[in-house]
């Protein structure tokens, strides 16, 4: 009764309204309430947290791990030994080979093939949602969630190296001692730039997700695609490819440890995730646009 | 209902008065690959009406409701929903416009409540404050006030279907469009289903309803499109269909051989039934069998039309042989 009373003023702005749309941030709040009841994020977002927790304690256990085999965050999982700042940035460096990007890809897979699967992307096309805002809202959600993922993991390796080494052993690579601000103004850096360079896979992602109906799909085709870029980079012989491969830069995120930070390698990653942020909307905008829903 | 019918007058009702059809396609073609799914439908929804739209399984039922919600485009033909082109107008025709396309879908993980707030979220003719009102409401209506608390994971088939319903009646609108609302329902679900569609059509809401059940399509729709091969091959109204192919008077009588009898001399053609006489209308009226019957002292209990049932028409329709020579209105050619 109260129902249809309450609705009906409701219907005469929004009716003579040209084209009826809802806010893009109910639909993003919408859209984050529906992420965040999901069992598997929160599962997978429990998994992300615990891997700092791991690394502080088995570095700290194993201390006398000396230079074992010849890794290549091999320097930064030894100055995380000691060191409550190195410990998140090695956490997201360790992440970000291979860890975190499947969960963007996780992310980007739910968020249009595996909607479709379900048959649910249909009762936002039909609301209705037009194609480019709810690629918008998709790709919001999936960049929240990655947000998050990062943060959390940021938190968690903080925490861990502050338990294990208090606020003493704050030093950077270049061996100069940071003040607690100053560390985690680095903490944050590392995790805005470890967030944009997974925003770009998740940009692909997307454009993939927006081709299929089989989240496993996306999720495999970003696997083998890191595992692909990973082995042409250690291929000379392609070294003309190098500087359109997204994880050329990835190794830089330990320069945020340098004192001053070194930039170039770290803008250059910055630069070429944007690049691939672009191109993967683009993508994913044509694909979804054009697409019988 | 009653909160229906008071929300009745608040819907603004389409200012182009009752002339123009809530949705209507001209040529309508779709080809997915090799494959014609669909090929020169033009279909006409009435507003107001309750259309059934019948065919066997992959007459192109659901693709020509896909495009006529703009969720696909045609490879050829023009489709109008609520005076709107679609796809384009998509944005001003949704919003009045309630759909059951291709079965529920929903998220296993969510309760049923929380699904609607999902899909309510969405809904430009609801403001945020009314969601959990409107969300009430629609569970309400279709029964499953009880079950809104549990996971869809674990809903019935019956029970999916129903949460799709109230998806669709989230918001009064000026049309809903149901594809198979009845899959896999049991038939207190049928009927149930029957009722909120009956309430709809007495709300002024056009509805078009898909089936390959003849049986619920006789007892809800007042006109129907019969879709065979992807095309049209017969769509009007239901009474007009299915009077059309049998000129035939039913007479229940005690006395039938003197019914019969009294017939033949007047020289009009029947036959004896169970409870009474055909009589055949194809050179006479129904007045004037009355008439003669009366004159000649026969005990008339109940004169009725025949109707061949909708299976008898459908079956016709649908057979590859010519429809029949009845002067059904709108019979194309079934062409390959």
């Amino acid at each position: 009764m109260t129902g249809a009373v309450t609705r009906e003023p409701t219907t005469e702005p929004t009716g003579s309204a040209a084209a009826a749309h809802v806010g893009l941030f109910r639909l993003y709040r919408a859209e984050l309430r529906w992420i965040f009841r999901r069992p598997r994020t929160l599962v997978v977002l429990g998994l992300l947290a615990i891997i700092p927790a791991v690394m502080g304690i088995g570095l700290a256990i194993g201390s006398s791990t000396d230079n074992g085999p010849g890794n290549g965050g091999d320097a930064l999982l030894t100055a995380a030994a000691g060191n409550a700042l190195a410990l998140p940035i090695a956490a997201l460096a360790v992440g970000l080979n291979l860890l975190l990007p499947l969960t963007s890809a996780m992310s980007a897979a739910d968020a249009l093939a595996g909607e479709l699967a379900h048959g649910t992307l249909r009762s936002w096309l039909l609301a209705p949602v037009s194609r480019g805002r709810l690629l918008a809202v998709k790709a919001l959600g999936v960049a929240t969630f990655t947000l998050a993922s990062v943060v959390l993991m940021s938190v968690v390796g903080v925490v861990t190296g502050l338990a294990m080494n208090g606020t003493g052993g704050l030093f950077t690579l270049s061996g100069t001692t940071l003040s607690f601000g100053a560390a985690l103004v680095k903490v944050a850096i590392a995790a805005g730039w470890v967030s944009l360079q997974l925003w770009a896979v998740a940009a692909v992602a997307l454009a993939i997700s927006a081709c299929t109906e089989h989240p496993m799909l996306v999720v495999v085709s970003v696997l083998a695609g890191t595992i692909v870029f990973t082995v042409l980079l250690m291929l000379s012989a392609v070294d003309w490819l190098h500087p359109f491969l997204l994880p050329q830069s990835w190794t830089s995120i330990v320069d945020v440890l340098r004192d001053p930070i070194a930039p170039t390698g770290l803008v250059e990653g910055a630069v070429r995730a944007v690049c691939y942020i672009v191109i993967g909307l683009s993508l994913a905008y044509a694909r979804l646009t054009t697409r019988d829903g | 209902m009653s909160e229906a019918t008071t929300a009745v007058p608040g819907v603004p009702v389409a200012p182009t008065g009752t002339t123009a059809p809530a949705a209507r396609t001209r040529g309508l073609r779709k080809v997915y690959r090799s494959t014609v799914a669909v090929d020169q439908v033009d279909l006409d929804v009435p507003e107001g009406a309750v259309l059934g739209m019948l065919g066997p399984n992959g007459s192109g039922k659901t693709t020509t409701i896909r495009m006529l919600l703009g969720l696909v485009r045609p490879t050829e033909g023009e489709v109008e929903l609520l005076g709107r082109r679609m796809p384009e107008g998509a944005g001003r025709a949704l919003p009045d416009v309630g759909a059951l396309v291709e079965g529920p879908g929903f998220h296993p993980f969510l309760s049923g409540r929380e699904n609607l707030y999902r899909a309510a979220a969405a809904e430009p003719r609801l403001a945020g404050a009314d969601v959990p009102g409107a969300v009430a409401t629609a569970l309400e209506r279709v029964g499953l006030a009880g079950a809104a608390h549990r996971r869809y994971r674990g809903y019935s088939l019956g029970m999916k279907q129903r949460l799709g319903l109230a998806a669709a009646l989230l918001v009064p609108r000026r049309m809903v469009v149901l594809d198979e609302p009845t899959n896999g329902l049991d038939p207190a679900g049928t009927r149930e289903i029957r009722k909120i569609i009956a309430e709809l059509h007495a709300e002024g809401t056009t509805v078009l309803v898909s089936s390959h059940l003849l049986a619920e399509v006789e007892a809800t729709c007042t006109h129907v499109a019969v879709l065979h091969d992807g095309t049209v091959v017969a769509q009007g109204e239901l009474d007009e269909l299915l009077e059309s192919g049998s000129p035939g008077l039913l007479v229940s009588t005690p006395d039938g051989d003197r019914a019969l009898a009294s017939l033949r001399e007047n020289r009009i053609p029947g036959k004896l039934t169970p409870d009474g006489v055909r009589a055949d209308l194809t050179a006479t009226t129904a007045p004037k069998v009355v008439e003669t019957l009366v004159r000649a002292g026969v005990a008339v209990h109940e004169v009725r039309r025949e109707r061949t049932g909708l299976e008898d028409l459908f079956a016709r329709l649908t057979q590859h042989e010519t429809p029949g020579p009845a002067g059904l209105p709108e019979v194309d050619e079934v062409t390959k």
